[in-house]
């Protein structure tokens, strides 16, 4: 590793099945350090046919998508239809510790490499399968997307402004959030494998993640509000723009989150108290999210008067939670992510440089980096065959000949 | 056994990320103590008329024991110490500065626990000029970019969600940490110190787009449902009031088997959407057709239709959606919690499962002090007078469970 550090997964191997869907699981476990191979078909993932794309020209190596959920792996290329590929990858995953999957249902097993054929080549390998709605239940066969996971997460519904078509949020957060559980009971499984000597079959599925890792609270809201006396519950619908109300003024918008008495009070101070906000009835919150529409022109009269820096830097300072809403260029260029170093600059031998965005966490004792850029296809062919399964160079050119590698 | 058998938690947390996070390692079985102030009341507790029945806290405070303790008061220094003493890992989430300010920042706790991991998760994170500020996720969304993003393009601003956007997220990479740095430790003997800021973790999730802004030199616009390689893609309008179904055609084969199940209408075969290129160039025209056949159909019906088709479809589901989705229902992915003033509620299951445990940890949220006692008993070794006049001079504050 460069400069002699360690992360805290160095040592663990993990090769990477999953396409554009899982490949964030493999990127948050090689930022701690392990050594991840992704393994591709010879064609090459279809990840990377993902937009946006350096210069807007689809290229394989070009997919900004890609690029960023696969740097700090290694990668090779195996076609796991071919017998010699089956042999190859077993003897792969006889090595490995960790394997991460998101292909459909059964379509592991039926090329002969289910867990149960992998566990008898590696009793202590841990098995990750990441699938759209998990392997059993009358949905299984069910095809997911970004957009579809993110509807059926309950979280759609809540975005976007009210009466008009809900909005999709950028990035694939649905997919990001079965990455986020795959990689915990991975890592739950190798603390448990230090005790057990055994590995595990860990099943995630997009459609139960995706509700955890975004909005957990619609059913226990739901069903709190369904209480003898309570009135009834109010279908979670768009209210974005009225619980965390946002605001023009003078160089962009703010969002304001006043919950409480107090921190309306403060953000009343943070306008410079005029009269028409002091209005008692302002103070309670409900009151507020009743009369969003009126209390908006209102406060933009207030809020357009300043920046938005000196109403986040006011907030701070009164005690009322304001967020300016930043471009991604201002969040790029702002002062926090300078001093925390959170961009790191890497150069990819086609794509050029770039600077990436690291891992969102600082360890004192094991760092977490960015190393080195998403892989070229096939780029490690040489290093793992040759340097690890003692193929020779003329192995190679079979290998790909044949349709192996 | 659980994977975290043994492992010993300290939270210090608020709101949703470090509570979040002690759920889940609750939930494979670490032994989680929250450590509670009823004077200075995790702010979940405070958005309803009872502290012990609110929804998010109770969702977010599952599987771990309630410590009622007087953090500003002097006698609570000695307690709290004995607590780091016995604790693998501590997590923190209050504002920048609060753990300092009690004297509990990690230079302080390492010298009680040289081995303990510790972890800070805040707004901004730390080192840096913002990183005192107070946050929430929907300000952190506003700060990192994501929600600039997170617009239709004819909106006059983005306004996301009102659901709390990164904090879940941010919250299992405090999980993840947690347990790659126990696992380390395990193997090494070493602790460790790691700063989280959740707004990273919002940038992560849109990290093509900052190398869009860094590699292409531009500030990208928001995008809405549209996606330049699929056509239908998008939110249709169905039957009912603000119901909708999401669909998305990727390929010319799911594209022939989408029009086979709405039953192949006429326009169906215009040359306009003869291809993907031109289905995306006519995308407006083309969502309008899809429509008028979504909004005669109720959305369920919408979505079996295309799926069993082999076409990508889901509800843009509410909470009544959700308790009817069968395919939760199938995986027992909502489960029925007893809590002693809440009472019988619902809450989403554990989202993830391991061959070799049958089942992880699942228990209800507990009343703001419920375990003080027993801590005292069992982990402190407190004398029974001693609790009592701690109890007295309000350095500890316990609950019963009332009687039903």
């Amino acid at each position: 590793m460069q400069r002699g550090e360690q992360g805290a997964l160095t040592g663990y191997r993990v090769l990477d099945l999953a396409d554009s869907k899982g490949a964030f699981c493999a990127k948050i476990l090689a930022d701690l350090g392990a050594d991840v191979i992704k393994i591709e078909p010879p064609e090459g993932d279809p990840g990377r046919r993902m937009p946006p794309f350096l210069n807007d020209i689809p290229h394989p190596e070009r997919s900004l998508y890609f690029l960023h959920r696969n740097a700090n792996k290694r990668g090779i290329t195996l076609n796991l239809k071919t017998a010699q590929g089956k042999t190859i990858f077993k003897r792969l995953a006889g090595k490995a510790d960790v394997l991460v999957d998101n292909s459909p249902p059964g379509h592991l097993m039926n090329l002969g490499l289910g867990y149960s054929m992998l566990q008898a080549v590696n009793r202590a390998l841990i098995v990750a399968s990441i699938t759209e709605f998990g392997l059993s239940g009358p949905y299984r066969n069910y095809k997911g997307s970004n957009l579809v996971d993110f509807a059926l997460s309950g979280t759609l519904i809540t975005s976007g402004f009210p009466g008009k078509v809900p909005c999709m949020m950028p990035g694939s957060p649905a997919y990001d959030a079965a990455s986020l559980h795959a990689a915990i009971s991975i890592l739950a499984a190798i603390y448990m494998r230090g005790t057990t000597g055994q590995g595990q079959f860990c099943e995630v599925s997009v459609h139960e993640t995706s509700r955890l890792g975004l909005y957990p609270w619609i059913i226990p809201n739901y069903s709190y509000a369904l209480n003898p006396g309570a009135p009834p519950p109010t279908p979670e619908v768009r209210m974005g723009a009225s619980i965390y109300p946002i605001y023009p003024c003078k160089d962009g918008f703010i969002r304001v989150i006043a919950l409480t008495p107090r921190q309306w009070d403060a953000l009343v101070r943070v306008l410079g108290n005029p009269e028409v906000l002091k209005m008692p009835e302002w103070r309670d919150f409900l009151y507020r999210i009743g009369n969003a529409q009126d209390l908006y022109f209102l406060m933009i009269e207030f809020t357009q008067k300043y920046t938005m820096l000196e109403l986040f830097e006011a907030g701070n300072r009164e005690g009322v939670p304001i967020a300016p809403i930043l471009k991604v260029s201002d969040f790029y260029q702002s002062p926090q992510s300078k001093s925390r170093g959170f961009f790191v600059e890497l150069e990819h031998p086609v794509a050029g440089r770039g600077a990436y965005p690291g891992p969102p966490y600082k360890w004192s004792e094991t760092p977490a980096v960015m190393k080195c850029p998403a892989p070229c296809l096939g780029e490690h062919n040489e290093e793992i065959y040759c340097g690890e399964l003692g193929f020779t160079k003329e192995d190679l050119v079979a290998l790909r000949a044949g349709g192996v590698i | 056994m659980l994977p975290l058998e043994n492992v010993r938690v300290l939270s210090f947390g608020t709101g949703g990320v470090v509570p979040d996070f002690g759920k889940i390692m609750g939930e494979l079985g670490a032994d989680v103590i929250k450590i509670e102030s009823r004077d200075n009341l995790d702010f979940m507790r405070t958005i309803g008329p009872d502290i012990n029945n609110i929804a998010g806290f109770n969702e977010a405070n599952r599987n771990k024991r309630s410590f009622g303790i007087n953090l500003k008061m002097e006698k609570s220094k000695g307690i709290i110490a004995q607590l780091i003493e016995w604790a693998d890992v501590l997590a923190e989430n209050f504002r920048g500065g609060v753990m300092e300010s009690l004297g509990l920042g990690y230079e302080a706790v390492r010298k009680i626990n040289p081995k303990i991991i510790y972890i800070s998760s805040q707004g901004f994170g730390g080192g840096g000029p913002y990183s005192n500020y107070q946050a929430y996720g929907p300000m952190l969304s506003g700060f990192s970019g994501l929600l600039s993003l997170w617009a239709q393009p004819d909106d006059p601003y983005p306004v996301g969600s009102n659901a709390p956007i990164p904090d879940h997220m941010a919250s299992k990479f405090v999980v993840v940490a947690a347990l790659a740095a126990l696992d380390y430790r395990r193997r090494t003997g070493k602790g460790q110190y790691i700063n989280l800021a959740q707004t990273e973790v919002a940038a992560n999730m849109v990290g093509e787009y900052y190398l869009d802004y860094t590699m292409n030199g531009r500030i990208p616009p928001p995008m809405g449902n549209r996606v330049p390689y699929a056509a239908p893609h998008g939110c249709y309008r169905c039957k009912g009031d603000d119901r909708w179904c999401a669909i998305s055609v990727f390929t010319d084969e799911e594209w022939q088997s989408f029009c086979r199940a709405i039953g192949n209408p006429a326009w169906c075969r215009s040359p306009k959407f003869a291809d993907l290129l031109s289905r995306v160039k006519n995308a407006d025209e083309l969502d309008r057709f899809v429509e008028e056949w979504t909004s005669a159909r109720e959305p369920l019906e919408v979505m079996e239709t295309l799926q069993a088709a082999g076409v990508p479809a889901g509800i843009v589901q509410r909470a009544p959606d959700s308790l009817a989705d069968p395919q939760l229902k199938a995986r027992g992915a909502v489960v029925e919690l007893d809590h002693p003033v809440a009472g019988k509620r619902l809450y989403p299951g554990i989202p993830y499962r391991l061959s070799g445990i049958s089942a992880l940890r699942s228990v209800r949220a507990p009343l703001l002090g419920e375990h003080t006692e027993e801590i005292c008993r069992k982990v402190l070794r407190m004398p029974e007078e001693e609790i009592e006049s701690l109890k007295a001079e309000g350095v500890l504050y316990c609950a019963s469970v009332p009687e039903r």
